[in-house]
């Protein structure tokens, strides 16, 4: 045998243990390149600024509204925090649902609805999942597996009704997919309240009977909440992502959703595509639905959703209804939710707080105009500061000021009405005209620093008041109030009158 | 002098990159046809949208009668006597041309007068509007300026042509003397184009300065006084018309000499490709659009159909492939009977379709170009494989697309880049290969070169031309009397939903196609029978 020969031989010899390596190397390789891709993609980068920006920003103004409502935002978030990474297997557990429900809104976006129905599509699904979960008999494994397909099943049905009439009557499938949902809930309430009730003494809620436990999904990691479910849901997010990227049907879906009309021109069935993209969606909040009720629950107990159903239009919002974004959105909102629990009992501040932060991130997310008018106007300042030091911080000061000053009159209207009714009339003078300022503040306008001043004047009067009735603990409010408003209002107004007449104006 | 409009080393670039307007500077004298002349894509109507107040430069001067101007939105140029009249309409389609006239700028209250009613004080808006007292100024000003219209008809119903008279009319309610129209002609016919070109004549004596955007080389050769060419967002020059040619004109907005007609060979028509028998189809509003169409296109032969937009070629086309069901008649494609048939049934016979309109049914901009060249086709092998062709097969469409693009030489950045990124030209190019690609036995184009630069539009046509060639039978739709003479082998004319002449194109003068389709029958030749 020649060298050559046996080298070869050797190469072959060696080959087939490399192949699955250098293949497994290979897939790692196209994953790091297609996120780099994404990274480098201003889009995608300008998404994540803006979405971590609406984060950041929502619990700022929480904290705020923390500090006016007396409690402390630095504890607050840390016990948040501290919480949320103790209790893991919680935040996973309260994300599991929130993944199902948040890929059902996403799915149905990418055909351009609006699923608004997950909550009645989950009850549905959880239903279906206790009705064959305690009713059948069936071995392990299999038990389970029938529960989600019939629950997949009903929240198929659920949501391919208002698809079709959706596409073949144009009802807007905002409104029926909500109605559908209080449909089901209080369909669901009745079925378990009266035939599916589970026999015996008078319970407080209504509920079926306990599932058999063939049918139950096991703990996860020993945890007492944290159930099977949340690997179906993993798998959920690569399904979906597999579907909506990769299969026709998923072309098909986002063509409709882009532009109905070149779809259809193509060929594309739009009514169709439309109809089934919804009924995917109920069946991905049917099978959430099924998956709690087999991991967690055990049984179909009436209104067991916390609102499971809408946070996921949140979640999807906040994930840019891309399947990955969906995860970390729920991920994100159970951390808060568990980070709640932990929030309240630590440092007492209510867990409608973090309610508050959902919805603040909300309106963030949903308005990137915000963020790109605060960035327009933090590039504007910085300019103006550099330009006129004085009259830059003195506007940004008075701007503040003024929001700052109407709050504080909102908080203490209260006090001064009881006293006398006019120094409640003047409190809520001040409240108006400090917003007027504020307006004129932001709308760049001239008068702005003078409505500021006249609204810093009025808080003398106010501090005058509160010495008179004796209360030294406004004097300390007030007076505050009013000597920083009148230092930064006059401090704009002169260096604008400065500056314009150096300018030669008038 | 005091130039109408000056503007000076004006520069735009897009986000994204785009370097719409490098350094251009202009001034329009008071009182002239400016005609802005250039291929799509070279910065004609960016600039003009700077001087509206639509869009804002980056860097340069404005001045609009002499004096600087910093234009925060087209209030601002308005206020000043800048009108435009853009390509594609700024109106409302469900309101009366009256609410869309003075939308912006409604009369309130009846004690004061029209004139000065605009206020901008806030409790005025909750003042009654004055309608009628606006029809009567519109009505005034439509007879002063021959643009009649009725001011109380919902603009949806009125034709291409009488929407751009009502685009005309809100400049002129607000009293503009310097006008841009941007592409006017692009919708009119040929008779329509003749009533504009007086009416700007009108204009001019009256001293309006009139700034005409176009990239046909025809008019600026009748109209302007000077015309100014803009090529990839620099100005190329300026000149008096006197002084020019089209093919000097043609030189200087493409960087070459062009080609003007089209290179074609006889016709070798085969066996008929597609047989339309008496076809009735309704719009949507249950009006007859086509009535009783009947005609017969060959293999290798293209059969151009003349007429005015909204005569019934856009819902012949559509009953023919399938995106509308007709109410009655025949439509057969190599003996197939397809009428009433879904769209993809139809495509599967052997039909492809260039939609008139390429953003609304041409292409689905969000879309990838891969994406967009596999649409239509995407739920077929080699397209898609595994269990029941349910999974796409990236590596087949890139493949396809890349060659595509190649054979087709589409500018593009990248095929997985978003065909946003795309200009009109290239746009419709896409659209053009896609449907090609399939080697389709009849092909719909309608209005295949609309919106299209000379450079695109040349390029279209010997790719349609190369399709007859082969064999390929071509029904072509066009408000272009140019493109249906020159590419056709046999031309159609329709009126009223029907087809009221056949013409052999080397036969027929444009005038008398143009009153053909008018609707002017006497006068015109004999009609041949419908084959």
């Amino acid at each position: 045998m020649s060298d050559l020969d046996a080298g070869n031989q050797a190469v072959q010899e060696q080959r087939p243990p490399e192949s699955i390596l250098n293949r497994l190397k290979r897939y790692v390789e196209k994953v790091l390149n297609s996120v780099d891709s994404m990274m480098r993609n201003p889009a995608f980068r300008k998404q994540i600024i803006w979405t971590s920006a609406s984060i950041v920003l929502a619990m700022l103004v929480a904290a705020i509204i923390m500090v006016l409502t007396g409690y402390n935002p630095a504890l607050a978030y840390i016990a948040l925090i501290r919480g949320a990474v103790v209790q893991w297997d919680r935040v996973l557990f309260y994300a599991t649902p929130l993944i199902f429900t948040g890929l059902s809104v996403a799915l149905a976006f990418k055909c351009g609805l609006f699923n608004i129905g997950p909550e009645g599509q989950l009850y549905m699904g959880a239903m279906a999942a206790a009705i064959i979960g305690y009713m059948v008999s069936l071995p392990i494994v299999v038990h389970p597996l029938a529960c989600l397909t019939v629950a997949a099943l009903a929240g198929f049905g659920y949501g391919f009704v208002p698809g079709l009439l959706k596409a073949y009557r144009g009802a807007h499938e905002v409104v029926t997919t909500m109605m559908l949902s209080y449909t089901a809930i209080l369909f669901t309430q009745w079925l378990v309240t009266y035939p599916l009730k589970e026999p015996g003494e008078f319970q407080w809620i209504a509920q079926t009977p306990l599932l058999f436990p063939t049918a139950w999904l096991p703990h996860l990691f020993g945890s007492d909440f944290l159930h099977a479910g949340l690997i179906i849901a993993l798998f959920a997010v690569v399904g979906v992502h597999f579907l909506i990227n990769r299969t026709v049907l998923g072309y098909e879906l986002r063509a409709v959703g882009l532009n109905a009309e070149a779809a259809r021109t193509a060929g594309i069935n739009p009514k169709w595509n439309i109809a089934l993209s919804l009924g995917i969606a109920g069946a991905l909040a049917g099978v959430g639905g099924g998956a709690e009720i087999l991991g967690y629950h055990h049984r179909f107990r009436d209104a067991w959703s916390t609102g499971l159903g809408w946070d996921g239009i949140t979640v999807a919002v906040l994930g840019h209804n891309n399947p990955w974004g969906v995860l970390l959105g729920a991920i994100f909102f159970g951390a808060l939710r568990a980070g709640g629990n932990s929030m309240q009992v630590n440092t007492g501040v209510p867990q409608e707080m973090v309610t508050v932060i959902q919805g603040l991130i909300v309106v963030f997310v949903a308005a990137p105009r915000i963020i790109d008018w605060l960035e327009k106007r933090g590039i504007d300042y910085s300019a103006w500061i550099r330009r006129s030091p004085m009259g830059g911080i003195g506007h940004l000061a008075t701007t503040v000021w003024a929001a700052g000053s109407a709050i504080e009159a909102m908080i203490i209207i209260s006090f001064f009405l009881e006293k006398t009714p006019f120094a409640g009339l003047l409190v809520a003078l001040a409240i108006i005209v400090g917003f007027y300022a504020l307006t004129k503040l932001l709308a760049q306008n001239p008068a702005g620093p003078v409505v500021s001043l006249f609204t810093a004047v009025e808080w003398i009067l106010i501090a005058t008041v509160a010495a008179l009735l004796g209360s030294s603990d406004m004097v300390y409010f007030t007076a505050p109030t009013a000597v920083i408003g009148i230092a930064v209002s006059l401090m704009t107004v002169m260096s604008s009158r400065a500056s314009t007449q150096k300018a030669g104006g008038n | 002098m005091i130039y109408a409009v000056e503007l000076e080393n004006i520069s735009k670039t897009f986000p994204g990159g785009v370097r719409a307007n490098k350094n251009i500077t202009l001034r329009i004298e008071q009182g002239e046809v400016h005609a802005l002349l250039g291929e799509n894509g070279a910065g004609k109507t960016t600039l003009m949208n700077i001087l509206y107040g639509l869009l804002s430069k980056d860097e340069g001067r404005i001045l609009i009668k002499g004096e600087e101007v910093d234009l925060r939105s087209p209030y601002d140029a308005i206020v000043r006597g800048v009108g435009m009249v853009h390509q594609h309409f700024k109106l409302i389609p469900t309101l009366t041309v009256t609410e869309n006239v003075v939308l912006g700028l409604e009369p309130v209250g009846t004690v004061r007068g029209i004139d000065e009613a605009f206020s901008e004080k806030h409790l005025s808006k909750l003042l009654p509007i004055n309608y009628h007292g606006a029809a009567e100024k519109i009505k005034q000003i439509a007879e002063e300026n021959g643009l009649d219209v009725d001011p109380y008809a919902k603009v949806q119903d009125i034709s291409v042509g009488l929407q751009q008279r009502v685009e005309i009319i809100k400049t002129l309610y607000r009293a503009a003397d310097i006008l841009i129209l941007d592409e006017p002609t692009s919708v009119l016919t040929p008779q329509e184009v003749d009533e504009l070109f007086v009416t700007l004549g009108k204009f001019k004596k009256a001293g309006r300065t009139i700034i005409l955007i176009t990239h046909k080389l025809r008019e600026p050769m009748i109209l302007a006084d000077r015309i100014t060419v803009l090529r990839d967002g620099a100005l190329v020059g300026t000149v008096d018309r006197q002084d020019t040619s089209p093919a000097d004109l043609a030189k200087m907005m493409v960087g070459r000499p062009v080609v003007f007609t089209v290179e074609k060979g006889p016709a070798n028509p085969g066996p008929v490709v597609l047989s339309v028998e008496d076809l009735r189809v309704e719009d949507n509003r249950g009006l007859m659009r086509v009535d009783g169409v009947s005609l017969e296109v060959r293999a290798g032969e293209i059969l151009g159909i003349a007429g005015v937009e909204g005569n019934g070629q856009t819902e012949l086309v559509e009953a023919i492939a399938g995106l509308r069901k007709p109410k009655g008649g025949i439509i057969r494609v190599d003996g197939v009977d397809i009428a009433g048939k879904s769209p993809r049934e139809v495509r599967a016979a052997g039909v492809s379709h260039i939609p008139e309109d390429r953003h609304k049914r041409g292409l689905i901009l969000g879309f990838t170009i891969a994406e967009n060249l596999t649409l239509g086709r995407h739920y077929e092998p080699p397209y898609a494989t595994g269990p029941l062709h349910s999974l796409l097969d990236r590596k087949a469409s890139a493949e396809l697309s890349n060659k595509l693009v190649d054979d087709f030489s589409i500018r593009v950045s990248g095929i997985d880049a978003e065909a946003t990124t795309l200009s009109g030209g290239n746009q419709q190019k896409v659209v053009v290969a896609r449907e090609l690609a399939s080697r389709p036995k009849l092909v719909l184009a309608a209005q295949p070169t609309r919106g299209l630069d000379v450079g695109a539009t040349e390029y279209i046509h010997s790719v349609l031309i190369a399709m007859r060639d082969q064999g390929t039978a071509v029904l072509l739709v066009s408000a272009e009397l140019d493109e249906i003479r020159s590419l056709s082998d046999r031309i159609a004319v329709i009126f009223g939903g029907r087809i009221v002449a056949l013409r052999d194109p080397e036969q027929a003068a444009p005038e008398e196609l143009g009153l053909l389709m008018a609707g002017h029958l006497d006068g015109a030749q004999e009609e041949g029978s419908v084959q």
